[in-house]
């Protein structure tokens, strides 16, 4: 594939926060590209590093959190591209990036939106931070977009202020906000897990919906696998800082290589597939990630682990892009 | 929303009727007898105690303790707020003349505490665990612990008597112009605002740094804007509503303090003709005196309702049922 299918390319990300004394390397060597105009699902269980990566990508990251290796390559369509880390979290460079290029959507809408402005002059202050045009126009884009978000009476609801909107209403905004300006990325951060569950369908078929009309890369980060399965064009899984195994929707559904994603996959209750079947947890907690295992993060935990994963795995390509970081992966097998 | 502020104001009435009520009981229990403090001892001396019980007779302070504050609540609706019965002259004179400078003297104090305040809270929340937040955490423990009539004496002794910048005493509105009255007002406004401010910028950094960590503060910079448009417009914005509350609540304990203040820098105003008043048995002008301070206090508590309204949609259009219309 050639470099400019991929609109962006993470590679070895290294993110840590500090806290107190110690250092937790929330996201420690992620490397991961992403194609245009597809999704791409990034799973993994909380404090996985799945939300500090995406924070990553926008240098939106809280005080506390330093990026400290890595490259994250930025391919916009007519634009030269460049690399996002090398510019400070406040630079004009990436000012002119966030909410125009890339855009993000969060967890939680009820705390997303300012709540002492109207819906409609948040929306309008984020066109008029990146164009040139009246405020009149901007009102009216603002219109148009949430009509095509389907929100009811959008010419009236504008002048609404977030308490009045309700919490699916409220994540319909925020899609407005960030599609308002035309964005070549979106990412979402876990963008239904504070609605319930008919709210989520409807959320997550609007973003798609969106996706068809306008043709922008979404990133989604979610803990939910029926949220990839429906949305994902590729799957990158990840545990402990690290991506565990990456490839399409196919290869890690039907395909699992990595003993991580498989077991993932069979802790999850699937609709119809058997009444009475135990789900299988994985076994063991998440390792506290200030002590982090050498070797593999996921040894203390896998069935499989041998003498082998005392040391890091490679990230092995098993095939058409689809990669997994385990010594017993096929073409994995301890080698050196 | 104005039916709920008339309603508001309206409830203001029973509960300063009932104030009055419990100063005018308060002054009743004091040990001042109001004739020691009108007439000299050498007159005392020679009259008989029959005179004085004439005298107490003709004054009407022999009837009942209930009919006298009947009496003195119809006066005072009538805009008759009698006479200090030390000097004699009437008690309206005695407010119009000194309360304008008292009110000049809070809200002097109240902007350089509020400018003050505000200024260094904000900077030490945006540059929290910096040189300046430590610098001026310690200033404001400082500002917080000392009294303010310490600071004022601090301030006297550097100012006024090694410097010499500032006169050292009084209040003069007549013969000078506007800046010659504002040179009176430099040093009892400071020390009286100093410790406010000293509260008010703990505050406000403790409520900036809360809002800066709201979602809505990481959506203002994932839409990129500039960090000065994130700090004013979508953080200061959200943490002025309890910072607003905070200033309202400390106004009446800024008259308290300008009592102490007027005091130490030989400021004539309401304040100290208030102490002299209690130490006279000035009973009659302390009872307004009083009655004044504490109808600001209320009056600040109404303003802080309105002003929560005004800065707060949620609270302004009330309901905070999603999706109802």
């Amino acid at each position: 594939m050639n470099k400019q299918d991929y609109i962006l390319s993470i590679k070895d990300l290294k993110t840590q926060f500090k806290v107190g004394k110690r250092i937790v390397k929330a996201v420690d060597g992620v490397t991961l590209d992403v194609r245009r105009g597809k999704t791409l699902g990034l799973v993994g269980e909380s404090g996985c590093g799945k939300s500090v990566t995406a924070h990553s990508i926008m240098q939106l990251l809280p005080k506390a959190a330093t990026i400290v290796d890595g490259e994250i390559q930025f391919r916009p369509k007519d634009k030269p591209e460049f690399n996002i880390l090398k510019y400070k979290r406040t630079d004009k460079k990436l000012r002119s990036m966030r909410g125009k290029q890339i855009s993000m959507i969060f967890q939680d809408p009820m705390s997303s939106l300012n709540p002492v402005y109207r819906v409609g002059d948040q929306i309008v202050e984020n066109i008029r931070q990146h164009e040139n045009i009246s405020k009149k126009q901007a009102i009216k884009k603002t219109v148009d977009m949430l009509k095509m978000l389907s929100i009811p009476m959008a010419e009236e609801r504008i002048k609404d202020y977030p308490h009045q909107f309700s919490g699916g209403m409220k994540q319909r905004v925020m899609i407005a906000m960030g599609l308002i300006s035309d964005p070549e990325l979106l990412i979402a951060d876990e963008p239904t897990t504070a609605l319930d569950v008919t709210i989520q369908a409807q959320i997550l078929d609007l973003m798609r919906h969106m996706q068809d009309q306008l043709g922008f890369t979404i990133i989604i980060i979610t803990h939910n696998m029926g949220i990839v399965a429906d949305m994902a064009d590729d799957i990158a899984v990840m545990y402990m800082g690290k991506i565990m195994e990456y490839g399409t929707k196919e290869d890690i559904f039907l395909r699992p290589s990595h003993p991580y994603t498989k077991a993932l996959l069979k802790s999850v209750p699937v609709l119809g597939n058997g009444g009475n079947e135990r789900l299988e947890p994985i076994r063991g907690n998440t390792p506290d990630p200030s002590e982090m295992p050498e070797g593999c993060s996921f040894m203390p935990r896998c069935d499989m682990a041998t003498e082998a994963c005392n040391k890091a795995a490679p990230n092995v390509d098993i095939g058409g892009g689809h990669m997994v970081r385990c010594w017993h992966s096929k073409g994995g097998a301890p080698h050196e | 929303m104005l039916k709920y502020f008339v309603s508001r104001m309206l409830m203001l009435i029973p509960m300063i009727l009932i104030i009055s009520f419990i100063v005018f009981i308060g002054l009743e229990f004091a040990p001042a007898d109001p004739l020691t403090a009108m007439i000299s001892p050498d007159q005392m001396s020679s009259m008989t105690l029959e005179d004085m019980e004439a005298m107490r007779e003709s004054l009407g302070l022999n009837a009942p303790m209930l009919v006298r504050y009947g009496r003195w609540l119809v006066n005072l609706l009538k805009g008759d707020m009698g006479f200090s019965i030390v000097t004699g002259t009437p008690i309206t004179n005695i407010i119009s003349n000194l309360l304008p400078s008292t009110i000049k003297l809070t809200f002097a104090a109240l902007l350089v505490s509020t400018f003050m305040g505000l200024l260094f809270g904000i900077l030490s929340a945006i540059k929290s665990n910096s040189a300046i937040d430590y610098i001026s955490s310690v200033l404001g423990v400082i500002g917080i612990s000392m009294p303010e009539f310490f600071i004022g004496i601090l301030a006297l002794l550097a100012f006024a008597i090694r410097l010499r910048w500032f006169p050292a005493q009084g209040r003069t509105d007549v013969g000078l112009g506007a800046f010659g009255s504002i040179k009176y007002l430099v040093l009892p406004a400071c020390s009286l605002g100093l410790v406010l401010a000293a509260a008010l910028m703990r505050y406000t950094r403790n409520a900036m740094l809360d809002v800066l960590n709201k979602d809505y503060v990481k959506t203002a910079r994932a839409k990129g804007l500039p960090e000065w448009k994130v700090y004013y417009k979508h953080a200061f914005r959200n943490s002025l509503m309890p910072i607003s509350v905070l200033i309202c609540l400390r106004l009446p304990m800024l008259i308290g303090g300008s009592v102490v203040i007027e005091q130490v820098f030989g400021y004539a105003g309401i304040g100290s003709r208030l102490l002299t008043a209690i130490n006279a048995g000035d009973y009659q002008l302390v009872l307004v005196i009083v009655l004044l301070l504490s109808i600001v206090s209320l009056l600040a508590s109404v303003f802080i309702d309105l002003l929560t309204a005004l800065l707060d949609p949620r609270v302004r259009l009330g309901g905070d049922i999603g999706g109802a219309k």
